[in-house]
């Protein structure tokens, strides 16, 4: 199943603060920041439970994270990834000539993937490291 | 049973975030952190986070076909000394969670090698300090608040997730001398698109719509100078609440706006800042009221103050002519790295690529990467040379400045394991080994 | 007029700080002295005839032309501070392109960075492609912009272009941008600036203005709450004397800045 016409947005919550301080490289971090947050009403249209991995695409990229619903609703419209290297696949790196990415509000997509696998930051961020030849 | 000798600190500084708690008791014995009272979640992690685990650096590391390898100290500053020398356009980014000396010797190695030199702020409240640097701000320090304020207003900012003790030592649920009642005496304001948990324990929440503060914050400073509007609603909030909140702001005693990412991140970033700064100038017409900034490290507002009086500014700054020049947009880190302008990068207290958009950091992973970084982060992991440092306010005693700029004394609660320098001796050192190397 | 060529013969692989590159710099002096003058290349001081072949010869400021050929989009600086004569350059052009320039002419056959124009005091700057951000503004901290002069970009400019513009009636300096389009914050702390845009624009146009004059004569994506519309008018004359004819609403702003204000924003009706 799958939403569009979203606007996500990141930031701190403090689980993720308390994870990154534990470790960036453990599972306790992939459970705190690799997640994707939905207001109770837009993920009942999802029709899956809580924990099923959804891929998120904006125009700047697209991963695969565990959905949740939030506890900061109603928030229909939005979705909320913390920050981290998973929301950092698709964010809008554009800075208006300012200096600062535009982290929050970027119009997104989701679809479910059932067996959708979420990568651990260290696994997600390595894809960024080109092969040297 | 033989029982740990614990040695108690009093009132030591929390090194985690903008708020710079004070009042911290560790309990240490035989060199690690036992029980740790008064801080939350985060800044206990962090103190624990210190003790021996599986991932901290205890020795300096350098990349050999692949994999880390142990290597002494000097030979690791010799091979980041060589990266830098080497490079054409090196970047120094980071800072913000390490003290005020190192910070100092980061800015004089940037000089020395006429490198970029930033601090985390680029990503986070630079556009507060380019919207301060336009129009002012009127400031205060959060004792006054804790003492005076009747109405706070969190405006893009989250506390209960981003700086825990804020409401109960500053800004809500803490007796002030003139707010005796406490949280009573308070009038609690969250302006937010989501209804978030510091939301939810507010007096009044107001939902305004993603990526249009700067339009609510106009019609309201339109509403404060008596003009009658044409809209219905502005941003999602009807204008019946708008002008309510008007009258709030206008007939609080003491008024004061914290402000966060949900201002700077989003579109119009330092614009909504803007903003949000003339409305408090222009409230001063009615009532006292004043702003702070949510700084989100504990010693951010000390790298822009540490980079100020060395260079003339506060992040994103060049010195490839010899001379400080700034311009975020043109030498901010990720639009550098975004137009893979950089060749180089020495990260130090930051790990930029968690926090950094995937584009930017493709093409930092494109070059020599030393990171000078306790813990494994995907910075680390990814780097060529790590150089493992002492915790500063945990391992090593400096300053830092909070959120308000004020100035507070970070402890040394316990040794660093016996590799791990303080940062301000790695810089040091590295300075030396660079200016030996070009003969001077 | 006389003409110096300039050929660009490598592509720099950082960019390239060319603020020696302008009349007055070039006037008066011969081919050697020219290629020998300083470009800076990330941290490296190199000269201009490390990167371009020169040819041609130089006069005086007024009657020296340069003309750029090669792929400068990587350039930056070309034309800053210059008093007259005229520079022609013949593709995509670095950040800062006739920045703080006072006379003169500047014509980019292509598309500008952002800080093209900025802090001009007077000249012609003309750009045929886009601009970036920041077009005709102030530099980071100036709280007075763009003085004088005019800018034309058959293009889109990009967010906060115009800021801090200021005009001055008495020494009747009128700072003008004409664009084909433009994104956010047009005019932004307008004082006195003056704006037609042929297309379209997109939000917080004329925020925080004190006084000047916006045209758009196509379409708002969102008008700022703090403008009120005033009535419609069939013509509009700017400050350097120009007529404008066809349909508009006329809206007074920023009320966000005061209750009376001269500032006025005219979008067409269709």
């Amino acid at each position: 199943m799958s939403l569009t016409n979203l606007i996500l947005l990141t930031g701190r919550t403090i689980n993720q603060g308390v994870a990154l301080e534990g470790g960036k490289v453990t599972k306790e971090n992939v459970r705190a920041a690799g997640i994707c947050t939905f207001d109770k009403d837009d993920f009942k249209k999802l029709d899956c439970i809580a924990g099923t991995p959804v891929k998120v695409t904006t125009d700047f990229g697209e991963v695969m994270v565990y959905s949740t619903i939030t506890e900061e609703g109603p928030h229909p419209g939005i979705i909320f990834i913390p920050m981290g290297p998973w929301s950092n696949q698709v964010v809008n790196p554009d800075t208006q000539g300012c200096g600062t990415p535009t982290y929050k509000g970027m119009k997104a997509k989701v679809e479910t993937v059932k067996d959708g696998r979420v990568l651990d930051a260290i696994e997600l961020i390595g894809k960024l490291k080109e092969v040297q030849k | 049973m033989t029982q740990k000798k614990i040695t108690t600190h009093y009132d030591v500084l929390c090194p985690f975030c903008g708020t710079l708690c004070d009042d911290l008791e560790v309990d240490i014995a035989d060199n690690e952190i036992i029980e740790m009272r008064n801080s939350c979640q985060i800044g206990t992690k962090k103190f624990f986070s210190s003790n021996p685990s599986g991932h901290r650096y205890l020795k300096p590391q350098i990349k050999e076909k692949g994999t880390f390898r142990d290597a002494t100290w000097d030979e690791a500053l010799d091979k980041a000394a060589d990266i830098l020398i080497k490079a054409k356009r090196p970047l120094l980014y980071g800072f913000s969670s390490t003290e005020c000396e190192a910070q100092g010797v980061g800015a004089e190695l940037a000089e020395y090698l006429r490198a970029i030199l930033d601090n985390t702020a680029s990503v986070c409240h630079g556009p507060s300090l380019l919207a301060i640097q336009d129009v002012g701000a009127p400031l205060s320090t959060l004792g006054e608040y804790k003492n005076r304020a009747d109405l706070v207003i969190f405006w893009g900012s989250n506390p209960v997730h981003a700086h825990p003790r804020h409401l109960s030592r500053y800004s809500d649920y803490v007796r002030g001398y003139f707010r005796k009642d406490g949280r009573n005496d308070r009038y609690i304001v969250v302006v937010d698109p989501r209804n978030t948990h510091t939301a939810q324990i507010a007096d009044l929440y107001i939902k305004v719509n993603p990526n249009e503060d700067y339009e609510l914050l106009n019609a309201i400073r339109a509403v404060l100078r008596g003009v009658e509007l044409d809209a219905k609603e502005v941003s999602g909030v009807p204008m019946e609440d708008i002008k309510k909140l008007v009258d709030i702001l206008k007939k609080c005693h003491f008024g004061v706006i914290f402000f966060g990412m949900g201002l700077t991140q989003t579109i119009s970033h330092h614009r909504n800042i803007d903003s949000a700064i003339c409305l408090v100038r222009e409230l001063n017409d009615h009532t006292k009221f004043l702003l702070t900034p949510m700084r989100g490290h504990y010693n951010v507002a000390g790298a822009n103050q540490v980079f100020t009086w060395n260079t003339g500014y506060a992040y994103s700054i060049d010195f490839s002519r010899e001379y400080a020049r700034y311009n975020p947009g043109e030498f901010s880190s990720v639009d550098l790295l975004m137009n893979d302008e950089v060749d180089a990068t020495l990260i130090v207290a930051s790990d930029p690529a968690s926090n950094f958009p995937a584009g930017a950091v493709r093409n930092m992973f494109k070059h020599p990467i030393i990171a000078i970084e306790p813990h494994h982060t995907p910075t680390s992991v990814y780097a060529d040379v790590i150089l493992p440092p002492a915790f500063a306010g945990i391992e090593c005693e400096g300053t830092a400045y909070r959120m308000d700029k004020v100035p507070l004394r970070l402890r040394k609660v316990k040794d660093a394991p016996v590799d791990c320098l303080p940062d301000k001796e790695i810089l040091e050192r590295l300075l030396e080994k660079v200016k030996a190397k070009e003969g001077k | 007029m006389a003409e110096v060529k300039l050929k660009l013969k490598k592509k720099p692989k950082f960019p390239l700080e060319a603020d020696s590159i302008t009349p007055d710099n070039f006037a008066g002096k011969t081919l050697a002295e020219i290629k020998k003058l300083p470009l800076y290349h990330a941290r490296e001081l190199v000269t201009i005839g490390d990167f371009f072949d020169v040819s041609g010869k130089a006069e005086d400021v007024a009657n020296t032309k340069i003309i750029i050929d090669g792929d400068v989009s990587n350039v930056k600086r070309i034309g800053e501070k210059m008093t007259g004569g005229e520079i022609i350059i013949n593709s995509d052009v670095g950040m800062h392109v006739g920045n703080t320039m006072s006379g003169g002419k500047i014509l980019v056959k292509g598309s500008a960075d952002d800080w093209a124009g900025a802090m001009l005091q007077g000249g012609e700057l003309e750009i045929e492609g886009n601009a970036g951000h920041y077009v005709g503004s102030a530099y980071r901290g100036f709280w007075q912009g763009m003085k004088n002069g005019t800018i034309r970009v058959q293009g889109k400019v990009g967010n906060e272009s115009m800021l801090w513009a200021k005009s001055s009636k008495p020494a009747n300096k009128w700072p003008t941008l004409y664009c084909g389009g433009a994104s956010s914050f047009l005019g932004l702390h307008n004082h006195g600036g003056t704006m037609v845009v042929d297309g379209d624009v997109d939000r917080c146009i004329g925020a925080d203005q004190v006084r000047g004059i916006i045209v758009v004569k196509g379409k708002i994506s969102r008008m700022l709450p703090s403008f009120k519309k005033l009535d419609e008018v069939n013509e509009i004359t700017l400050p350097n004397g120009e007529i404008i004819t066809g349909k508009f609403a006329q809206y007074s702003g920023d009320h966000s800045v005061s209750k009376e204000t001269d500032g006025r924003l005219y979008v067409a009706i269709k």
